[in-house]
């Protein structure tokens, strides 16, 4: 709602227009009144008004609601900073936690590789040492082997000369009508074989 | 033709836009506004203290603690420093209640800011310098307050002649009324400026010379604007108003102190 009532009276001009109505005589409730004194001096029913009104909300801000909601707000910013404290001090002691976490994680690597290295050094041992008791047995075998193929070879060898000897006795026998001595045969035969083998 | 046209446009005589009838015998739209500031204040500040202060502050109660910080960190903080704190609820109130009064001057059906008539205004200054007057005499007694109004230390003896009379004007007299005024003033001037061309877009837009209907989009557009700027002003003069308030009070405590 304005606060003026325009009407327009012709073509070419424009009028405003007011019912003229004062306090005294007012016409119509609620429209503006024209009559008066200065409009910039203050009147005294909206002094009065505005003055009562101010006081009782001066008064109940005073006394009640401000101070109740700022004591709201204080409550509320001392449970948030308690929080934030807690919060904080829980932050503080996790961090101690990690840190401890990983000095024993780190302890347990240590204590991990040096017993890894320990098992390596015992596991190295024992191989060295099973490595040295097979090679001792191979060694044992191989020098059996040997002993059994020498004395095969040596009895092999007897029997050659043996029969060797036999079949020169023989073949001396009917080609001469001589038996020749055995031992020289022998000996003969022996020494025949080893200039060979040499 | 058009300018014979809008120079016959016709104002209404001040007392027609400025002074109303009662509603009834004794309250009148100014007196309705007031009293609505103050219940609308009070309303705000009761919903918000019945909440509850533990949860996050959520619609009045974010309402009332955003002008609580409001008036404190930006007001009291900067104009009487941490000292000023207990003023919080003066100030609070000084500010709404001024806010509230003007508003009203945007408000379609109402469109009557309280506060483009002297009489709240003038209670609210004459208010503050009764405070902070009755305070510096709380502070340093009645000679003493005078003595330190009238006769600012560190002033040559001589200059006192020119001094002690533009002090006792300045401080005594102009300060609540250049309080008032600028609160008034700024106030009335918007209220006519919308009034002006809310009338002359009426009555360009009814006018029987077809010429006038689309040139009545100019005032038209300038009404939309100056009702855009008058929410502007509505918050600043009420923010002018409570730190020139904030200002004022904490002066009699500095001098106080120094002087002690």
């Amino acid at each position: 709602m304005l606060t003026a009532f325009v009407n327009i009276n012709s073509s070419a001009q424009v009028r405003v227009t007011f019912d003229v109505v004062s306090a005294e005589t007012g016409s119509e409730e609620g429209a503006p009144v024209s009559a008066g004194p200065n409009p910039i001096a203050p009147e005294i029913k909206e002094l009065a008004w505005g003055a009562g009104s101010f006081i009782v909300f001066l008064f109940f801000m005073r006394l009640f609601l401000v101070p109740k909601v700022r004591k709201g707000m204080a409550s509320r910013y001392e449970s948030i900073q308690a929080d934030h404290e807690y919060a904080s001090a829980t932050r503080d002691g996790a961090k101690q936690d990690v840190a401890r976490y990983e000095s024993a994680v780190a302890e347990i690597r240590s204590e991990a590789s040096r017993r890894l290295e320990a098992a390596r050094q015992t596991l190295d041992k024992e191989r060295q040492e099973k490595v040295a008791q097979v090679n001792a047995q191979i060694a044992q075998r191989r020098a059996a082997a040997e002993a059994e193929v020498a004395a095969a070879r040596a009895a092999a060898q007897s029997q050659i000369v043996t029969a060797v000897g036999a079949v020169t006795t023989r073949a001396t026998q009917i080609a001469v009508g001589v038996s020749p001595d055995a031992a020289i045969v022998s000996r003969s035969v022996q020494q025949a074989m080893e200039g060979n083998r040499s | 033709m058009i300018i014979n046209s809008i120079l016959s446009f016709e104002f209404p005589p001040i007392n027609e836009l400025l002074r109303w009838k009662d509603v009834v015998p004794g309250l009148n739209k100014v007196g309705l506004i007031a009293i609505a500031a103050a219940l609308i204040g009070t309303l705000l500040f009761l919903s918000a203290a019945r909440k509850d202060p533990k949860v996050a502050p959520k619609g009045t109660r974010n309402l009332a603690e955003v002008s609580v910080e409001f008036i404190e960190n930006n007001i009291i903080m900067q104009t009487m420093g941490r000292d000023g704190l207990g003023w919080t609820p003066f100030l609070l109130t000084l500010f709404l209640f001024v806010y509230l009064c003007n508003m009203p001057g945007i408000i379609p059906f109402i469109q009557m800011p309280a506060t483009a008539r002297m009489a709240i205004p003038m209670f609210l200054a004459v208010l503050v310098w009764v405070v902070f007057n009755v305070q510096g005499i709380k502070h340093q007694g009645f000679f003493g307050y005078f003595k330190s109004v009238l006769f600012p230390p560190g002033v040559p003896k001589a200059l006192y002649i020119l001094v002690t009379p533009i002090e006792f004007i300045s401080t005594l007299i102009v300060r609540p009324f250049s309080l008032a005024v600028r609160l008034f003033a700024n106030m009335l001037a918007g209220h006519l400026l919308l009034v002006i061309f809310a009338l002359l877009s009426e009555a360009m837009f009814q006018a029987r010379d077809k010429i006038l209907i689309p040139i009545g989009v100019l005032p038209f557009f300038m009404l939309v604007f100056l009702t855009g700027f008058e929410v502007l002003v509505a918050f600043l003069q009420a923010y002018i108003f409570t730190i020139l308030a904030a200002v004022i009070l904490p002066a009699r405590y500095i001098q106080n102190t120094k002087n002690k």
